[in-house]
């Protein structure tokens, strides 16, 4: 029946919930931490300010060097494909030019020998004039023009000779020199052309062998810097980028600031995932605000009808101090009198325990002695807990380590989670609190535990997800666990759960023991004190 | 004021405050009632189940052991026609409300003074005088 009163607050507070959380933006911009807002833009800000150099350019950047490679090769190869096929024709020429010479020689040795075929050296011999005339600047540019220059003098003289055989028997072993070295002469420097030439070729032939070779390789050489480049940045970016979304799920909204000198696309999903950032930050806010409101609900209630007894025996004593006053002896009167004092001072208690309760703060992680919040919690909520005539195993001892935490959210926390264990349990339940050490090293365990129904392991995996209730509707607004397990964590400490069905559950809240040396002389000073 | 029954009206005052008792005590005695008060609510219902003298019990509703509801209906099987008076708090008032259509006769909300319970006893007796004929 003290549930039914529940629900009807609950239900008042969902809806209160549901609204502050569709009034989220406005909440924002009026009143949630400017300061983090602000270092927000100021890193979209840095992000956006950066020269660009978008991972687009580098691509484009990096397939025109790959394609710049082949195509100055291709260049270069018809180039040379063209220079040969003009020296392979050329060398048909200078071919000509030799065999016209050598044919010249033979009909010459006729001559000298046999007496004929003059007229057929001359002609051979005027015709390779005619070849050499008509491609001089080519043979000039192929032997040079000193060679150039004899190859024309010794044709010259050799046609001079043919033209000019001298009728003296005597002067004719001279003559006879004379032609036999012209000539050699002659076949010679043609030799030399087409030896020149043909080395060039053959030169050229051997060289475009080798060129796609060493192209591949260097080819190959730039792909795997380009990659190795391309990769490097991608993926380094990326992982990067993990990194960030499991610092983010693990509760650091800190905005994402420029790791590089240059902007590109990644610049932008940093942008966006800042903004989302922002977005869970004020989410996350909001609902700690609406968890608290409801626990504010739940608290106010019992602080009203806390308050009620000693406002009761107050305007009772008063009344009958007013109306009786003269019928009152002394004795009676002081009586009053005391007890007007001492109920005012038990509503100052319960005052100012509210008040301690409610404080709008930021979280203050301070050392704190957990036995005084444990204690604090259950006086705060005791009444609740004696409507449903559950039984508290309060088994903390008084010598604790100091644990690191903030004041306020541990009574939130451990208010959910007796509150909690208090909503699934029967009338004259029993909720256990109990406290160790040894559960996991460095840090102090609460155990809150319960003889309730427990929870099926089904359910158990999803306790902890916002908005997931098994309460009737209204009564739940399923973001208790998730609040608190987000309280316990940014306190740098684990909320556990476990349970075994029909027997009962168990939540556990591991918290840091202090360990700093200056808070642990601290925290002796004060023992010294004590 | 009070229109007086034939004898003495006994009231049965049950509240686990001390100081409630005790106001209540002298205030009602000073107006005319035989009054007894208990902050144990087992050894009220003991006491009004040995002698069934209680004309109107006034209890709390919310008390360590036995609370409002079973004083109640403790109250209508031990000696129906008996009114029955539920003193609440601002957590109890949907209980109270409960109490009232199960057969309490009125609800008075914490805080109050003593002239508005001598109210409600006062229309209470009414009633006994009433229905006593």
């Amino acid at each position: 029946m003290g549930e039914e009163r529940r629900t009807s607050t609950g239900n008042r507070q969902d809806e209160e919930n549901d609204e502050s959380l569709s009034l989220g933006s406005v909440l924002t911009s009026e009143g949630f931490s400017k300061e983090d807002e602000e270092f927000g833009e100021a890193a979209d800000q840095a992000l956006k300010q950066r020269p660009s150099f978008s991972i687009r350019l580098r691509l484009i950047l990096s397939f025109a060097i790959i394609f710049l490679l082949p195509f100055l090769i291709t260049l270069w190869i018809m180039h040379t494909l063209a220079n040969l096929q003009d020296k392979i024709l050329f060398l048909e020429v200078a071919d000509d030019y030799k065999v016209e010479i050598q044919q010249a020689r033979r009909f010459e040795k006729n001559y000298l020998l046999y007496g004929t075929n003059l007229n057929d050296a001359l002609e051979h011999v005027v015709r390779a004039e005619a070849i050499f005339k008509k491609y001089e600047d080519r043979f000039r540019k192929v032997i040079g023009e000193d060679a150039l220059d004899e190859m024309a003098q010794n044709s010259r003289d050799y046609i001079k000779i043919l033209r000019n055989i001298p009728e003296s028997q005597n002067e004719r072993p001279q003559m006879e020199k004379k032609l036999r070295s012209h000539g050699a002469l002659m076949v010679s420097l043609a030799q030399k052309l087409t030896e020149k030439e043909r080395v060039w070729v053959q030169e050229k032939m051997e060289l475009m062998r080798r060129v796609p070779f060493i192209f591949l390789l260097l080819l190959l050489l730039l792909m795997i810097l380009l990659v190795g480049f391309l990769a490097r940045h991608i993926l380094n970016t990326l992982n990067r980028f993990i990194g960030y979304t499991q610092r983010i799920a693990a509760g650091d909204f800190t905005p994402i600031t420029p790791a590089r000198r240059y902007r590109d696309e990644f610049s932008v999903l940093a942008l966006y995932i800042n903004r989302m950032v922002r977005a869970l930050d004020r989410h996350h806010r909001i609902l700690v605000e609406s968890h608290k409101l409801r626990a504010m609900g739940t608290l106010v209630a019992g602080v009203a009808h806390e308050l009620n007894n000693p406002m009761n025996n107050i305007l009772l004593t008063a009344s009958v101090l007013q109306e009786d006053y003269l019928e009152l002896d002394e004795e009676e009167r002081k009586e009053m009198l005391d007890d007007l004092v001492a109920q005012a001072e038990r509503t100052r208690k319960i005052v100012a325990n509210l008040l301690g309760f409610a404080r709008q703060s930021k979280a203050v992680v301070e050392t704190l002695d957990i036995r005084k919040i444990l204690e604090e919690t259950v006086e705060l909520i005791g009444n609740q807990l004696r409507v449903k005539k559950i039984k508290l195993h309060f088994d903390v001892p008084e010598k604790l380590p100091m644990v690191h935490g903030d004041h306020q959210l541990l009574n939130q926390v451990f208010m959910n989670l007796i509150m909690n264990a208090a909503d699934v349990l029967p009338e004259k339940g029993e909720i256990k609190i109990k406290t160790s050490t040894d559960q996991r090293e460095g840090f102090l365990a609460v155990d809150v535990s319960d003889n309730g129904p427990g929870i099926p392991e089904h359910i158990l995996s999803r306790i902890f997800d916002p908005f997931f209730t098994t309460k009737p509707k209204g009564q739940g607004t399923g973001l208790g666990l998730s609040v608190s397990r987000g309280i316990i964590r940014k306190l740098g400490g684990y909320l556990l759960a476990r349970s075994t069905f029909g027997q009962g559950s168990t939540f556990t809240v591991l918290l840091p023991i202090t360990t700093i040396p200056s808070m642990l002389s601290a925290r002796q000073d004060r023992e010294r004190k004590h | 004021m009070k229109q007086k029954r034939v004898g003495k009206v006994h009231v049965l005052i049950v509240d686990d405050e001390e100081i409630v008792c005790k106001r209540l005590y002298s205030s009602l005695t000073k107006h005319g009632y035989e009054v007894e008060t208990f902050t144990d609510p087992q050894k009220a219902m003991d006491h009004f189940a040995e002698n069934r003298k209680f004309d109107i019990v006034v209890t709390d509703i919310r008390m360590e052991g036995l609370d409002g509801l079973d004083i109640l209906n403790a109250v209508r099987v031990l000696k129906p026609g008996t009114k029955t008076i539920m003193i609440t708090g601002y957590a109890t008032m949907e209980v109270a409300r409960e109490a009232q259509t199960k057969g309490a006769f009125d609800l008075i909300a914490k805080p109050f003074k003593p002239k508005d319970l001598l109210k409600l006893l006062d229309k209470a007796v009414r009633e006994l005088n009433q229905e006593g004929g």
